[in-house]
């Protein structure tokens, strides 16, 4: 999804005070992982319970104090894919003798359901992550998941990929604004070679200037690790999130199918 | 294409997972092996590349766009095993940081886009390499082909796993999901060669897989990739549309649902279908219901139909191209090549609407 906007590149509202700003990342990752892993394996019959997963969903942001315009503007990234499964409905569960008419289609309930279950599923999905996402910086979420043991590799990879990804963003929305100020659009798929050209010199300068960055690290000593103070303990408080969290969604997930 | 929570039942998102997982972990083992001074920002900064590059949507037509996916590129910049843990690593920060896609559905996004569009694309670019000559342009034709397949692939088998899911109907969802795909691959071939073009030209130790020898990449400086005239930029996008149209036309339509579109549908409801059918409004229409008649296999029979059809449409299109273009020029007589340099001094009439 396009977000070539002038807003901050992944730093908005993640250092705040709240509560749950300050829990561990390993609690934070835990928890809303465990959320949706619950949530999307609740039968979508039960409607009941996905109302309470938004109103545990719905206490976290509250008690995190993000803006709720924010968040909510961010979940819209699911609506185009809602929207494609809506628009094969009719094509899919045709209607029998009981299904509903909408606006001269006729879909079956089974296809509303099978709607339903995308949707709730999704949106629930995406709130989570974006509680997750806001509430934790990117260091500590990478943090996170070293002690969570993930594999070198990849903590080094995303490591890399946080640092150079302000440096590819900002040369990005340099070169756009650049061609916008030109009155330049791409339209159509014969202007693609233009954009081409622009994500090789893209490439090519941010490369360049990350390799700079590369070697200055070296240079001051770096071995592989970054080194950070202190790195926090997993406290009775993240304890407790995890605990309370979880219990909750697990004894809704338990009731939904009983 | 990053499929979201919910839209992928619990078995698929296991079993694609299961195969994610293992691909994964066996390219994190052999990636850790060799990992020298240089690789990981390398890795890092394509990871961050494709991060970024994939927030670039580029158009399709009018208002629709794709975006880019970068799986091949990777290959080429850095092999298949590194590749995929990169595409993964992208995946996963999308999902965590900026969810966009699933979490419980990154064993399906990993497997489209991080194994089998990177091992399937590997492949293929591997395999043309050996069978174009061992030329710059050899090399970047089975580059831009492997790019538009994985594309394709990455989509069908997203299609495959809503269906299998029953999110969405296979019949349906496969041939819109494939035929826009092949529109959108055709972008993410002609960026990603460009770029690979680029970065061969200016620093072709960063390209793992060319192993031709270094002269063959050295050109004059400045020159990135293809450079066409006005012209012939409108002919290979004729050209283009005409091979991607001929090919949805051939090995998509007889795939394409047996169901009726909406319009049948509600004629079928309400019961004026048979009239219909029993007035044509062209009593003979050569490809009736897009079949040839006389054909006895009924897929080929709509493939060869669909082919005709498409043949007979373009070049009536061109047709009318023509001739409304024939008038436009001459409604206005001077156009690009004779634009006059206003002399200076004076205001140029076409200030503020160029």
């Amino acid at each position: 999804m396009a977000c070539a906007g002038t807003a901050p590149f992944l730093t908005e509202t993640r250092t705040g005070g709240s509560l749950v700003h300050r829990l561990d990342a390993r609690a934070k990752i835990l928890g809303f992982i465990g959320f949706t892993v619950v949530v999307v394996t609740t039968p979508a019959r039960a409607v009941w319970a996905f109302v309470l997963y938004a109103v545990v969903l719905a206490f976290l942001i509250g008690l995190a104090r993000l803006p709720l315009m924010y968040v909510l503007k961010r979940a819209l990234v699911v609506v185009p894919f809602v929207l494609v499964v809506a628009i094969f409905l009719p094509f899919f569960h045709k209607a029998g003798a009981g299904g509903y008419s909408l606006g001269g289609m006729r879909v079956s309930g089974e296809g509303l359901l099978v709607l339903w279950n995308a949707g709730a599923k999704a949106v629930l999905g995406v709130l989570s992550m974006i509680v997750l996402g806001s509430t934790t910086t990117f260091p500590d979420m990478v943090s996170g998941f070293e002690r969570l043991r993930a594999p070198k590799v990849f903590i080094l990879i995303v490591s890399f990929m946080y640092r150079y990804s302000f440096v590819f963003v900002e040369e990005l929305r340099r070169m756009q604004r650049a061609m916008a100020s030109r009155n330049y659009r791409a339209r159509w798929l014969w202007n693609v070679p233009t954009l081409g050209h622009m994500l090789s010199a893209l490439f090519l300068r941010s490369y360049g200037r990350g390799e700079r960055v590369y070697v200055a690290m070296l240079s001051r000593g770096y071995e592989g690790t970054v080194r950070v103070l202190g790195g926090g303990r997993f406290g009775a408080a993240d304890v407790a999130f995890l605990f309370v969290l979880l219990g909750a969604v697990v004894v809704i997930r338990v009731v939904s199918s009983l | 294409m990053h499929i979201p929570d919910g839209f992928v039942d619990v078995p698929t998102a296991v079993a694609t997972g299961a195969v994610s997982l293992g691909v994964v972990a066996c390219a994190v083992r052999k990636t850790s092996k060799n990992l020298g001074e240089r690789t990981i920002p390398l890795l890092g900064a394509t990871a961050a590349f494709i991060f970024a590059a994939q927030m670039l949507n580029f158009p399709v037509a009018g208002g629709t766009s794709g975006h880019f996916l970068g799986a091949i590129l990777a290959v080429a910049l850095l092999g298949p095993w590194a590749a995929s843990i990169v595409m993964t690593v992208v995946l996963v920060v999308q999902a965590l940081g900026m969810a966009d896609g699933g979490v419980t559905a990154i064993g399906a996004n990993v497997f489209n886009m991080g194994v089998l569009a990177v091992f399937a694309g590997f492949g293929l670019f591997y395999l043309l390499k050996k069978v174009l000559p061992r030329t710059r342009s050899g090399y970047l034709i089975s580059f831009a082909v492997a790019s538009w397949v994985s594309v394709i692939l990455a989509s069908a088998a997203a299609s495959l796993e809503l269906a299998i899911s029953g999110t969405v109907p296979l019949s349906v969802a496969l041939p819109a999901m494939v035929s826009v795909h092949m529109i959108i691959g055709l972008g993410e071939a002609v960026i990603a060669t460009a770029l690979v073009a680029a970065v061969l030209a200016a620093r072709p130790d960063l390209v793992k897989s060319f192993d031709l020898p270094l002269e063959t990449v050295r050109r004059a400086p400045g020159q990135l990739g293809m450079r066409l005239s006005g012209r012939a930029r409108f002919w290979s996008f004729v050209v283009g549309a005409l091979v991607v149209a001929l090919a949805l036309a051939v090995f998509v339509s007889p795939f394409a649902s047996g169901s009726p579109d909406g319009l049948e549908r509600v004629a079928a409801d309400k019961g004026f279908e048979t009239a219909a059918t029993e007035q044509p409004v062209w009593r003979f229409s050569p490809l009736g219901d897009y079949q040839l008649p006389g054909l006895g296999n009924e897929k080929g029979a709509t493939a060869v139909a669909g082919l005709v059809g498409t043949v007979v449409l373009f070049a009536l299109v061109v047709l009318v191209g023509r001739v409304l273009g024939r008038r436009r020029v001459a409604a206005a007589p001077q156009t690009a090549g004779a634009r006059p340099i206003p002399p200076p001094g004076r205001p140029s009439d076409r200030s503020g609407t160029s």
